[in-house]
């Protein structure tokens, strides 16, 4: 290697590391204040260097009811990614093979379409049904959230599977729903994991139709942030420490499962 | 084991006419190759027979039994695809076992039949492996073996060989039709390479937007092709053609629009067909060098390729090319001239590109 090679290497590096930190700064950001005090948060000049309190984590985990907004959110996006997966792997199968184009197209349109104007429907469809507060109305408006981003994703990865494979068990004496369901959903691992993982984030982060739809009851984890917003004064670091609390378990999701994600992703993209 | 009868089916897509009205009788227990230029129907048809692709009208018969819509699992026909369609998640055992699990067989009659199939195909030492650590060759044979534990009625193959190197398509040749020999199935076999064809079939189909030029054995179709384009698609390097037309009066012969004349012995048909406008068609192999000037036509030498067993000689002729093969070995260098005269050749008519006349000189 070089002189100017490795000057090249520094300068990729430099730059990496800015366009990072550029990224990063609001989470970092988050980060430290959730471990500072209310008078360090809003002290000026910001504090760099503060002696760190975990006394936010404790209001988070103590006084407010965490674990019960953990679990709804889970049983949320749960149900709302598996009965997503139950109506959307055979409608992305058969968009996929039966070449419905402007189905699809029209199931993008709902992920498109702002949220908000499916807010008025689903109050009044919760409301007049006794939804409100259940779990059934959060789950079906959290579904139209993870449903696209399921039949996208998985008939882009149903076509790059050959057509001949099902064919091939068809003739074998499998019916196309046995060939669907013993050939092509096994071969699907990747695909299958990163639709799980994204519509499960979306639905996980999603606020407004919680917002609207849920109250005591079945409240999730982004309303529950607001626990700490009061009408006198806003708790930073109590609504710091729960943004970081709720980000957790999307960041190590994403972590784990990042090599399906971009695989998935990309599937369909590199064939023509 | 059963024969299989198409019966003027036709297939179109939208408006597009894929299958114009085929039909072709086959017999239990032949090879059968379906052979012709891409789009020309061929992969249709066999999807047809395995119920893969719907019937625009026509009768499809597997024995005696209309299956026209019977589903491909009700039909009994066993399939080998061009890109071999191995189930990745299962293991060579599990590809082969699949279908039989389907209908129910019990264990010990699965891995009976599997096993004997793997050993057919030497494939005993791969069952517990996965597809993608087989190579080429070895996923063939799995393809096939999926196909022979099955023992069905018909096996259809659609260009099985093509994603093979040249070297594995000849012993896999010889090895299909082995298997054949051994099992006796109808097999219906798909093919754009005529040297697949000519090599294995009993007999051949060859196609060409959607119709039938012509069904025959191997050397039938080599002998007596029907028309231009049969004689043209059967046999490597293709038959040499020229237009022109015969004539008669103080010299007996084929005068090429390019001008080149080439000197016929006199013959009774000749009188009936001078003046139409005609294809002559030589083959290679019968074309010699002339043992005077004036016993054949000149032609400019412009490449000579020896095999050993062969010379090929490419040549021009006023401007068409022409390809000679000698068995026998000629000192011939290029930019030489030659003079060379058909042993034999085929006439063809101008417009139609009916076969009129073979002669044999």
């Amino acid at each position: 290697m070089n002189k100017n090679n490795r000057l090249q290497n520094a300068l990729f590096y430099v730059v990496v590391v800015f366009i990072s930190l550029v990224v990063l700064f609001p989470f970092l950001w988050m980060l430290s204040s959730s471990f500072k005090t209310q008078t360090d948060i809003i002290a000026w000049p910001p504090k760099l260097i503060f002696s760190p309190t975990l006394q936010n984590y404790a209001k988070v985990f103590g006084e407010q009811d965490f674990l019960k907004y953990f679990i709804n959110s889970t049983v949320v996006g749960g149900l709302a990614v598996g009965l997503s997966l139950v109506i959307g792997l055979p409608a992305a199968y058969a968009i996929s093979r039966f070449t419905q184009r402007r189905l699809a197209l029209f199931i993008l349109l709902a992920r498109l379409m702002p949220g908000i104007s499916f807010l008025m429907p689903w109050y009044i469809i919760a409301s007049r049904l006794d939804l409100m507060d259940t779990y059934v109305a959060l789950v079906l408006s959290h579904m139209l959230i993870a449903l696209p981003i399921v039949v996208w994703i998985m008939s882009a990865y149903f076509n790059s599977i050959p057509v001949e494979l099902e064919e091939s068990a068809m003739v074998d004496g499998a019916t196309r729903q046995y060939a669907f369901w013993a050939i092509i959903l096994p071969m699907s691992g990747p695909g299958i994991i990163t639709a799980v993982t994204l519509s499960f984030i979306f639905s996980w982060n999603n606020f407004m139709f919680s917002q609207v739809l849920s109250m005591e009851k079945t409240k999730t984890l982004p309303i529950a942030v607001y626990n700490f917003v009061s009408y006198a004064e806003v708790d930073w670091g109590g609504v710091m420490a729960a943004a970081v609390a709720i980000m957790a378990p999307a960041i190590i999701l994403t972590m784990i499962f990042q090599k399906f994600v971009v695989k998935g992703l990309t599937m369909g993209a590199v064939k023509g | 084991m059963a024969s299989v009868d198409i019966v003027n089916v036709k297939k179109s897509f939208d408006r597009a006419e894929i299958l114009r009205g085929v039909s072709i009788h086959i017999q239990d227990g032949e090879f059968v190759v379906l052979v012709g230029p891409s789009g020309c129907g061929k992969s249709t048809l066999l999807r047809m027979i395995a119920g893969l692709e719907t019937i625009s009208s026509g009768e499809i018969k597997i024995g005696d039994q209309l299956v026209n819509d019977f589903t491909p699992r009700d039909r009994d026909v066993a399939m080998v695809f061009q890109n071999y369609a191995l189930y990745p998640h299962m293991t060579v055992a599990g590809n082969m076992a699949f279908s039989l699990k389907l209908r129910g067989i019990d264990r010990a009659e699965i891995d009976r039949r599997v096993a004997r199939a793997a050993e057919i195909l030497g494939l005993t030492a791969l069952l517990d492996r996965r597809p993608r650590h087989l190579s080429g060759g070895q996923r063939q044979r799995v393809a096939m073996g999926r196909a022979i534990v099955r023992d069905p009625r018909v096996f259809l193959f659609d260009e099985p060989l093509s994603n093979l190197d040249a070297k594995l398509r000849v012993a896999m040749r010889s090895e299909i039709k082995d298997l054949h020999q051994r099992l006796k199935t109808t097999m219906v076999y798909v093919t754009h390479d005529q040297i697949e064809a000519m090599t294995m079939a009993d007999r051949i189909v060859v196609m060409r937007d959607g119709r039938v030029e012509q069904t025959g054995e191997p050397l039938e179709l080599y002998d007596t092709p029907a028309n231009l384009f049969v004689a043209g698609f059967i046999g490597s390097p293709a038959m040499n053609f020229l237009k022109g037309t015969i004539e008669v009066a103080d010299r007996t012969g084929f005068v090429a629009d390019t001008g080149t004349f080439v000197p016929l012995p006199p013959s009774p048909t000749h009188g009936e067909l001078a003046g139409r406008p005609l294809v002559l068609g030589i083959r290679p192999e019968h074309l010699r060098i002339a043992d005077g000037a004036a016993g054949g036509f000149e032609v400019g030498v412009k490449i000579v390729e020896p095999t050993g067993s062969e010379t090929q000689v490419t040549a021009t002729a006023n401007g068409a090319d022409l390809i000679a093969l000698f068995r026998e070995r000629h000192t011939v260098r290029q930019g030489d001239q030659l003079h060379l005269t058909p042993t034999h050749f085929h006439l063809f008519d101008g417009q139609n590109g009916a076969r009129l006349a073979s002669v044999s000189i």
